[in-house]
């Protein structure tokens, strides 16, 4: 111990004349920083309720409270949180998938009843909302959870538009599982889907590898799985809440692996359906289109008899004589249609009802009537013109190339119209001209413009791969006939399709004029229905509403206690609100009958 | 490790070998070769500190696996000594006299999961726990959530709402 | 000065297994509760004295003022819900906790953390040794009543902590390693900051040399204090400064380098004496190094890059059935996690093992015999003790 020791430590004192480093300042904050992790913001009108920030929530410390009605794609919930129980990690910041969760840089908040401790951001208003600082998700290659969607293989345009194999090769078994575990399990798309199914479940099965447990999913609201797989417009990825900060899941490609990776001799024992017990009651069913199998399926589930009467020799409906080969294959659609028959239900192939038997006959020989009978006649443009042989029918061709019928394909082909079928029509016809003439020559033109065109987006843009030519925007004139055919197409542009009020009154600027040269002509605005099979006595027992549809009730019952109509005749048109329909009419049958029964 | 863990074969039945890592691997031995494994490690192999020893809960297995982590301070490897006991009747044989801080861990263990060390000091009394009533805390048949939500008052007034079932109930409540 | 455990003949017999057998109605004994509030420690925890005089002759450590079982709540949290979980297990040091979890789960998830990723872990890992040691060396001194130099450490400290707040978003809890990567790159002008902090720091590490090491009360009371044998060393499991101050070289950032200290040129202390002044010194080396091994830092590391991988959705991460033991260096030595999976979304068991579980029971327990009642609270800081810890 040297005196140093002892003299040392009162160096301390050098310090007495430095200014104190605390400072006592009570009227000015003290801000958080840049990133603090403070006081919950919420933008509710960017956030669609999925309640993910509630899920990855460790302390339980959110609820989804009610906010407005619900929509479809938004749940209509927003979080509310209580700060007895936050921690303040921002991992439902950093998960949220629309980017509205934000903390702000407050971090005071004085008040005396504890209860305010328990608020909605965003709905209740607070001091710190319109604060620019604090949490946000950081950026870039942040994310918990992949972004973008696996990539789909699809054949080549070269490889594809000289036949007409299945363009969409499927997810194998790792993508699968890659796409699946996208998914957030927020359930906003049940709503959307016209037939609810259980999307986050099915993909959940995926997820586990349990694919029987995913085909049971998908069969209890929709019986046509291997077909829907593919061609379902597929609404639900339409909100699908992880498409807000990249691709939404791929729903159909999932559902369409499920279906792919069972095969049809084990569906049976998967779904249990080995004896059912037949309740002795009949059902007619019209038309074997996907509204009337579904009813088929979910009435034969119950122990009803069914009958399909079908007028072409093949079942399917539109499915098969709609949509093109390359899209839906004839196999997989006779992969669903054979489950169903495996169930009893029975179809009876070539008969018309109306002109092979009447609906009278049915109405007197069965239980009660199931119809869903779909749109098959194709609407005209009306033009000058359209009355020439060679201008055709999108619906009759689609029809006569499924049969294998020998068709007209010209060298010059002009499609008019910009839905899925016109794209349908348009890629059809432009194999066979490649097959033919070794070069494909066909326009297709729309009333809409591009980005208002109705025709799914990788519709029109695999068009164009297969080389066809689309002109949106256009409105048909006249059809250019000379020697008894047609030599083009006169348009004029297209401005506007509806007015002020919503209603369609296209709006074209006569001046900017346009040929479209082709020696057939194809229309393919949209089909209408044919009920001429209606009896004229059961006719006037019928009322109509809005767009001269049939009036239903809630299970597509008609005001004949018997009838029921169901598809794309009553809403639509699409697959999936057919099989929706048909299963929701099913239980109405069922409901009807027992009600009779009591 | 390699090295190491074909030393121990020669010597010792082991399995369930995992070489984790170029420092780290797991062996797994019976309950009765187990200490007499720590000891000739410790003694003839260099393996003189003690990480940590603690348990996992196999409840489908009906099993506790007990972990011995070892590690030889002058080649900087460790090993995991797995051992696995009845979940019935759980009880191993003390390490104490391997190293003087092993009671500690035992003593937390009897309490925690309840696996006793016959013998080791003061493994009877309370560690963390005082007055407690129910099973041990950290098997895992013992709900954490089920007993606060018994021991504890959940705050009056909040309620959650699934989106989707919510979408249904609002949007298509008869489906 | 005093040595360890030599004459006994004014304390109690010991039975065979070394407790002592102590007749409290002989009046020459009394029980004396330390805690739960302990001047000694961060967190409660008591110790169950039995003294005779000031003497201590038996020391008893009670744990469990601060149990939340939180190895138990996280096996039922996923896997990021773990992360926020975790770090509660130490409020002066939370940083090597996330990383632990972290570097365990992408073990076992076999996912690579980008390059930037790690040097921000490591720098956030080091600025959480400053902050820590800001405190715990001056505060050697304060246990002694010598509060000053607590105070000038606890201002740099609290700068420190407005750099964490600005790089993570938090001042405490920082929550800033999770598994995968980072929360964030280094915000513009960071730096520069730092850099003015740790210039404090250099001025701070010879006005607390001039203030404590040199200063002759705290020589007095602080040299010969509960000297740790070298044979203790592996026996009784004592790691980090309280290792290197009884002359054994142990820093898991050498002897097992994770993240890049391979690519950092530090040195750590080690000395002989093994008592609570070279405990203290050890730490006031490490804060010299530390500070040192920053500046490293800063300079090697990359500006920009990905500062997370991608990992699974962390909704439902499920992670391979397997069991690994991770380390790292806190400031208080070595800190590890053993984490079993079983292949859910969930841990099937976390169990964290810091330096505390060993200091404060065993080793504490043995020092405090013999010791003055006064020296406790130095004793306990010299061992940094953590409460929590121990009851995990």
């Amino acid at each position: 111990m040297s005196l140093k020791d002892v003299l040392t430590p009162f160096t301390a004192w050098k310090r007495i004349a430095k200014e104190p480093v605390t400072v006592i300042d009570p009227f000015n904050d003290r801000p958080g920083a840049d990133r603090y992790r403070g006081f919950h913001q919420n933008d509710v009108e960017k956030c669609i309720g999925c309640g993910t920030c509630e899920a990855i929530c460790e302390n339980e410390a959110i609820d989804m409270v009610p906010f407005k009605d619900p929509i479809s794609g938004d749940s209509g919930l927003r979080p509310s949180l209580d700060y007895g129980r936050c921690c303040w990690c921002a991992l439902c910041v950093d998960v949220c998938t629309t980017n509205s969760l934000k903390l702000s840089n407050e971090y005071t908040w004085i008040t005396t009843d504890p209860e305010d401790f328990r608020f909605t951001p965003g709905v209740d208003k607070k001091s710190w909302d319109e604060n620019d600082k604090g949490w946000v998700k950081p950026e870039p290659n942040y994310e918990f959870y992949n972004t973008q969607r696996v990539e789909m293989e699809h054949l080549h345009p070269e490889e594809r538009v000289d036949s007409f194999i299945e363009m969409v090769k499927g997810y194998s078994h790792e993508q699968a599982l890659a796409e699946a575990d996208r998914c957030v399990e927020c359930g906003i798309c049940i709503a959307t889907c016209p037939a609810h199914m259980g999307i986050p479940e099915y993909i959940k099965a995926i997820r586990n590898e349990d694919l029987e447990e995913g085909l049971r999913i998908l069969y209890e609201t929709n019986p046509l799985p291997e077909i829907c797989g593919r061609i379902c417009t597929h609404k639900c990825e339409t909100v699908c809440s992880i498409g807000y900060k990249g691709d939404p899941l791929s729903i159909r490609w999932l559902k369409r692996y499920i279906a792919d990776q069972v095969p049809s001799e084990r569906y049976q024992s998967i779904l249990n359906t080995n004896d059912i017990n037949n309740n002795g009651k009949r059902i007619a069913i019209i038309g074997s289109g996907p509204a009337g199998l579904s009813a088929a399926h979910y009435l034969a589930l119950m122990g009803y008899q069914c009958t399909i009467f079908e007028q072409y020799e093949k079942a399917g409906g539109m499915m098969r004589y709609g949509i093109p080969e390359y899209r839906l294959p004839y196999d997989q659609i006779d992969k669903d249609i054979d489950y169903i028959l495996s169930l009893g239900v029975e179809i009876k192939y070539n008969t018309r009802v109306g002109r092979d038997i009447t609906l009278d006959q049915l109405s007197q020989d069965f239980d009660a009537v199931f119809s869903g009978t779909g749109l098959h006649l194709g609407r005209s443009t009306g033009i000058e013109g359209s009355d020439n042989e060679h201008v055709y029918y999108s619906t009759d061709l689609l029809r006569q190339i499924t049969e294998g019928k020998d068709i007209e394909v010209a060298e010059h082909i002009v499609v008019i119209g910009g839905g899925n079928v016109a794209m349908d029509i348009t890629r059809s016809l432009a194999r066979m001209q490649k097959v033919k003439y070794g070069k494909v020559n066909i326009i297709a033109t729309s009333l809409e413009k591009e980005e208002n065109m109705p025709a799914d987006r990788e519709e029109v843009v695999e068009s164009r791969e297969e080389g066809a030519v689309l002109m949106p925007g256009w409105a048909p004139q006249r059809i250019e006939i000379q020697h008894g055919r047609p030599t083009g197409l006169h348009v004029v542009k297209c401005n506007s399709l509806f007015d002020d009020t919503g209603r369609f009154n296209p709006q074209c600027d006569m001046e900017v004029k346009n040929f479209f040269e082709g020696s057939m002509i194809v229309q393919s605005i949209g089909q209408g229905m044919d009920l001429s099979y209606v009896d004229e006595k059961w006719m006037e027992g019928l009322s109509f509403g809005p767009r001269g549809r049939v009036k239903t009730n809630e299970y597509f019952q008609t005001d004949l206690e018997w009838f029921f109509m169901g598809g794309d005749i009553i809403e639509g048109p699409d697959v999936i609100h057919g099989i929706a329909n048909g299963h929701k009419a099913a239980i109405g049958i069922d409901r009807y009958l027992q009600n009779l029964k009591d | 490790m390699k090295q190491l863990v074909e030393i121990i074969q020669n010597h010792f039945p082991i399995n369930d070998i995992d070489l984790r890592k170029k420092s780290l691997a797991f062996i797994s031995i019976h309950q009765n070769q187990a200490i007499p494994l720590l000891e000739w490690l410790k003694t003839t192999h260099g393996y003189t500190a003690f990480v940590l020893l603690t348990a996992v809960d196999w409840i489908e297995e009906n099993r506790f696996q007990l972990t011995y982590l070892i590690s030889n301070p002058e080649n900087f490897t460790e090993l995991g000594v797995r051992v696995f006991i009845d979940r019935e009747k759980a009880e191993m044989v003390s390490a104490h006299h391997l190293w003087k801080s092993i009671w500690v861990y035992q003593r937390e263990l009897k309490e925690m999961f309840g696996i006793n060390f016959p013998d080791s000091p003061r493994v009877n009394e309370s560690f963390i726990l005082e007055g407690w009533d129910t099973i041990p805390p950290y098997r895992r048949d013992f709900d954490t959530k089920q007993y606060s939500e018994e021991t504890y008052f959940p705050r009056p007034g909040r309620s959650t709402n699934d989106p989707a079932k919510h979408m249904k109930s609002k949007l298509y409540p008869k489906d | 000065m005093f040595t360890i455990n030599n004459d006994r003949s004014k304390f109690p017999e010991l039975d065979d297994a070394g407790n002592a057998l102590i007749d409290l109605t002989s009046h020459k004994y009394l029980k004396l509760w330390q805690g739960p509030q302990h001047p000694g420690v961060t967190g409660n925890m008591s110790l169950e004295l039995t003294v005779t005089g000031d003497e201590i002759v038996e020391s008893k450590t009670h744990v469990g003022y601060l149990h939340r079982g939180f190895e138990k709540l996280m096996e039922r949290r996923t896997f990021i819900q773990c992360f926020p979980t975790c770090i509660r297990l130490c409020v002066a040091e939370p940083d090597p906790n996330e990383y632990l979890l972290s570097s365990c789960v992408e073990e076992l998830a076999g996912i690579e953390v980008p390059e930037t990723a790690q040097w921000l872990r490591m720098l956030a890992l080091e600025m959480a040794r400053l902050q820590v040691l800001l405190r715990q060396v001056p505060g050697q001194a304060g246990t002694f009543a010598l509060g000053l130099g607590y105070q000038w450490g606890n201002y740099i400290r609290d700068l420190i902590l407005d750099r964490f707040e600005e790089l993570t978003g938090g001042r405490v809890y920082h929550m800033y390693i999770l598994p995968g990567g980072v929360r964030g790159l280094l915000p513009n002008g960071f730096k520069n900051r730092l850099e003015e902090n740790l210039k404090l720091v250099d001025e701070f590490l010879p006005n607390v040399w001039d203030l404590i090491y040199t200063n002759s009360v705290f020589k007095k009371r602080a040299k010969g204090l509960a000297v740790i044998p070298k044979e203790w060393i592996d026996q009784y499991g004592i790691y980090g400064p309280a290792a290197r101050a009884a002359g054994i070289m142990r820093d898991v950032r050498k002897t097992h380098p994770y993240l890049f200290y391979s690519e950092i040129d530090f040195e750590p202390f080690t000395t002989d004496e093994s008592d609570v002044f070279a405990r203290s010194l050890v730490r006031w080396h490490d804060l010299k190094m530390t500070v040192d091994i920053i500046r490293q830092i800063l300079a090697k590391m990359p500006e920009k890059g990905d500062i997370k991988a991608p990992t699974p959705n962390v909704m439902h991460w499920k992670i391979p059935k397997g069991e690994t033991y991770v380390k790292c260096e806190s400031s208080r030595g070595e800190y590890g996690m053993y984490l079993v999976t079983d292949g859910s979304d969930k841990p099937r068991r976390v169990n964290l093992k810091g330096p505390s579980y060993t200091h404060a029971t065993s080793v504490l327990e043995k020092l405090l015999v013999n010791a003055n009642i006064a020296d406790t609270a130095a004793i306990m800081v010299s061992l940094a003790t953590c409460p929590p810890e121990i009851e995990r």
